[in-house]
């Protein structure tokens, strides 16, 4: 029987974004190589079914539709002003609960989020759903992968290593693992996928509003001290060799190159 | 003929040395910047042509045009390849690219009259510096100078940095000599003023290869006073502002030789160092120094004139530097065709038109709102503001320019992205009676707009091609809109 994947992702502010009004939000790039490689799997077995779930602002439908105008079967966004500013845990509650009941063989997400995350929520998520969980997945076997087992490549800081896990199990890529999503068709650019997306609340998962956002919340913020920056002379360079030579120097002084 | 018998012809012509059927060469040759992307990931969807071919005199590219026209070979002109608008781009299988390569002599440089003769494969950035040998400034400067040479220049009807000053290269331009599609050879000789019938420069500069092909150029030169410079800069509320100060300089008679107005996203794309997430506002100031002072002292004025919409002067030490290293040169070109191989992304699109003061904001104002309400893939722009930076008596220009994440196949990107969104800012220009080409040329992507652009007299325009170049064989689809070329657009 062809396997059935749930690619748990987030959406992201984009660096490069210089517009104006709302913030501009991407696919997170670990996010993106576990869908990337979901979509990987399928191509090598259209019987195989990717359902993508995510936690976000209503901001993220098009992304999303983006999503589902390629090989992605279903689509779930999960909103309410309620689950704003939830943290990690919350939000690993609120995804774990949501995959509970769907049927799934294996949960692929990323390891890291750009915006800056604790990498927390994959491990939570494996947690709340009782299943083996490995991160910094750069490359998982196709011949190898199937709904008992899954034979994969993690990369740590002592180096790459081959695993096998039982599957149902969370796999979380990194970016290191290169796995791209294709490009739609032209044709799939312009379908209406709106049938394909879900959207549901926290209360549609049996969640009460205490148990989301900043209530259900296990971090607390103790106490904010804004950083006043005292005044320091300022040193104007050029946009030349010499000018960037300057700035790489500061840098390497202040140990961020 | 097929492109056997056409290149077996040429090399009789001319030598086989100046024709060049190299694969790469050819395929380079089958596309400008404007499929700028599609090219570097090898998805062009257009013939490449038969052959480069390499003219050394007047003589030979007459003679090359007039194999041509008597046998329906289409010819693209080219120079610097720096063209944005698809003019180089190639729509025919039978076409000869024209290549001012050995056309590369600076002819003349007479400071006395204070004008300059060069071929049209001189780049400008040569006689620039031969200019300033003598302490003179051609005064036109676009971010091509580097790579540009004035046969593409001319033919563009290109403008540079400086334009509220010296002009763009239509004020410029002296007397030129040009080859006609029957190999005629004209030369519009050189004088400071003439009544002498209709202005015939007219017919060469901006045709964009679809009349002549220009092999040499005679322009004004001017006496160069770096040393007087002087830098404005303010941080603005908003683009209203900027375009009020601008015409308060600009209709009280001062010539500043840059002029600038930026809107927030397009600042913070130039000004990372200091725009605070505001417009922008810039002027610089060269000439003699009196000139200078009393232009300074005017920018001054209008500033305080409407300084409920400054927010703060900006350090002018920020404003030189930046212009200082505003230039592209040909490794700027090649770093971003690298980048364009690994990334589905690049640097992004402009279009420029033009209209008169009172239009203008209402032009840019409408675009944005068009282009965030309609446009289904608004979630991928990275970037979408604009500026103006030409600017004149009775208005000025407006440069879209607009950025995105490329969710889409390489060969699909401008049905995507570029074409829609240039398509709101060509509707509403023309719609509110500005013209939807400032100075990159019309090319071969808003040809269908070229009625439209002229109305009644696009009768003018269609009478100088039949006429010039009844064949049709010069720049097929460039400015004149071409049924067959559609497939190449849409």
């Amino acid at each position: 029987m062809p396997m059935k994947l749930i690619c748990a992702v987030k959406f992201v502010p984009d660096p490069d974004r210089l517009t104006a009004g709302s913030q501009g939000l991407i696919l997170n790039p670990d996010d993106t190589c576990a869908l990337g490689v979901a979509l990987d799997v399928k191509s090598r077995d259209p019987g195989v079914t990717i359902e993508v779930v995510t936690l976000g602002p209503l901001s993220v439908r098009p992304h999303m539709e983006d999503l589902l105008r390629l090989a992605v079967d279903r689509g779930t966004l999960i909103w309410d002003p309620g689950l704003e500013d939830g943290d990690g845990f919350v939000t690993s509650r609120v995804l774990g609960r949501y995959i509970a009941g769907r049927a799934c063989d294996c949960v692929l997400t990323g390891t890291h989020s750009l915006d800056g995350g604790s990498a927390q929520v994959p491990v939570q998520i494996a947690e709340s759903l009782g299943l083996d969980q490995m991160t910094g997945v750069i490359r998982i076997d196709p011949d190898r992968f199937d709904r008992t087992r899954a034979v994969f490549q993690a990369m740590d800081e002592t180096g790459v290593t081959i695993w096998e896990m039982a599957m149902p199990g969370v796999l979380s890529l990194t970016r290191e693992s290169g796995y791209k999503l294709p490009y739609p068709a032209l044709t799939d650019l312009r379908r209406d996928v709106s049938e394909t997306l879900t959207l549901l609340t926290f209360r549609d998962l049996g969640f009460s509003a205490a148990e989301v956002g900043r209530a259900g919340s296990r971090i607390r913020v103790a106490a904010a001290n804004p950083v006043t920056y005292g005044e320091k002379d300022p040193k104007i360079v050029g946009m030349d060799d010499e000018g960037i030579t300057q700035v790489v120097d500061f840098l390497k002084k202040q140990g961020v190159c | 003929m097929d492109k056997e018998q056409i290149n077996q012809t040429l090399g009789q012509l001319l030598s086989p040395s100046q024709v060049n059927t190299d694969t790469e060469d050819l395929y380079d040759a089958s596309a400008d910047r404007y499929k700028k992307y599609a090219k570097v990931r090898r998805v062009l969807d257009v013939p490449v042509p038969a052959a480069i071919v390499y003219p050394k005199t007047a003589e030979e590219v007459s003679r090359v045009l007039s194999f041509c026209n008597e046998h329906g070979v289409n010819v693209i002109p080219r120079a610097g390849k720096t063209a944005t608008e698809g003019g180089l781009e190639n729509w025919k299988e039978n076409t000869v690219v024209m290549d001012a390569l050995h056309l590369n002599q600076i002819l003349k440089i007479d400071d006395y009259n204070m004008q300059a003769t060069a071929q049209a494969g001189v780049p400008l950035q040569v006689l620039e510096d031969a200019a300033r040998e003598k302490g003179l400034t051609t005064g036109h400067s676009p971010q091509s100078k580097p790579v540009a040479k004035l046969g593409g220049l001319v033919s563009t009807r290109s403008i540079g940095q400086f334009s509220t000053l010296y002009g763009g290269i239509e004020d410029m331009v002296v007397g030129l000599e040009c080859v006609f599609p029957d190999g005629h050879i004209a030369r519009i000789k050189n004088v400071a003023r003439r009544s002498g019938g209709p202005d015939i420069r007219h017919i060469a500069i901006g045709n964009e290869g679809t009349l002549c092909y220009i092999t040499e150029v005679t322009v004004k030169l001017f006496r160069f006073y770096p040393e007087n410079n002087r830098f404005h800069g303010y941080l603005i509320k908003d683009m209203e502002t900027g375009i009020q100060v601008l015409r308060e300089v600009m209709v009280n008679g001062f010539r500043p030789s840059v002029a600038r107005a930026y809107s927030e996203e397009d600042a913070a794309q130039h000004f990372y160092h200091f725009h605070q997430g505001r417009c922008v506002l810039l002027f610089m100031s060269e000439g003699p120094k009196g000139i200078v002072d009393a232009t300074g002292d005017a920018i001054e004025a209008a500033a305080e004139k409407f300084k409920d919409g400054i927010i703060e002067p900006v350090d002018s030490n920020l404003i030189e530097d930046w212009f200082n290293h505003l230039n592209w040169s040909q490794k700027d070109i090649d770093d971003e065709m690298e980048g364009m191989k690994e990334n589905d992304a690049h640097a992004g699109f402009t279009t420029e038109i033009s209209a008169d003061w009172e239009t203008i904001p209402k032009i840019y104002n409408r675009v944005m709102q068009r282009i965030r309400q309609e446009y289904p893939r608004a979630h991928d722009l990275t970037l979408l503001g604009g500026h103006s930076s030409h600017s004149y008596i009775n208005g000025t220009n407006m440069y879209f320019v607009y950025n995105y994440r490329i969710h889409c196949a390489p060969e699909d990107e401008m049905r995507v992205y570029h074409h829609p969104l240039q398509r709101i800012i060509v509707e509403e220009t023309l719609r509110f009676g500005g013209s939807m080409c400032h100075h990159h040329g019309i090319g071969k992507f808003r040809n269908e707009w070229t009625r439209e652009e002229h109305g009644s007299a696009y009768y003018m325009l269609e009478k100088l091609k039949q006429s010039f170049d009844p064949n049709g064989i010069m720049n097929f689809g460039t400015i004149f809109p071409q049924a067959d070329g559609k497939k190449y657009q849409q």
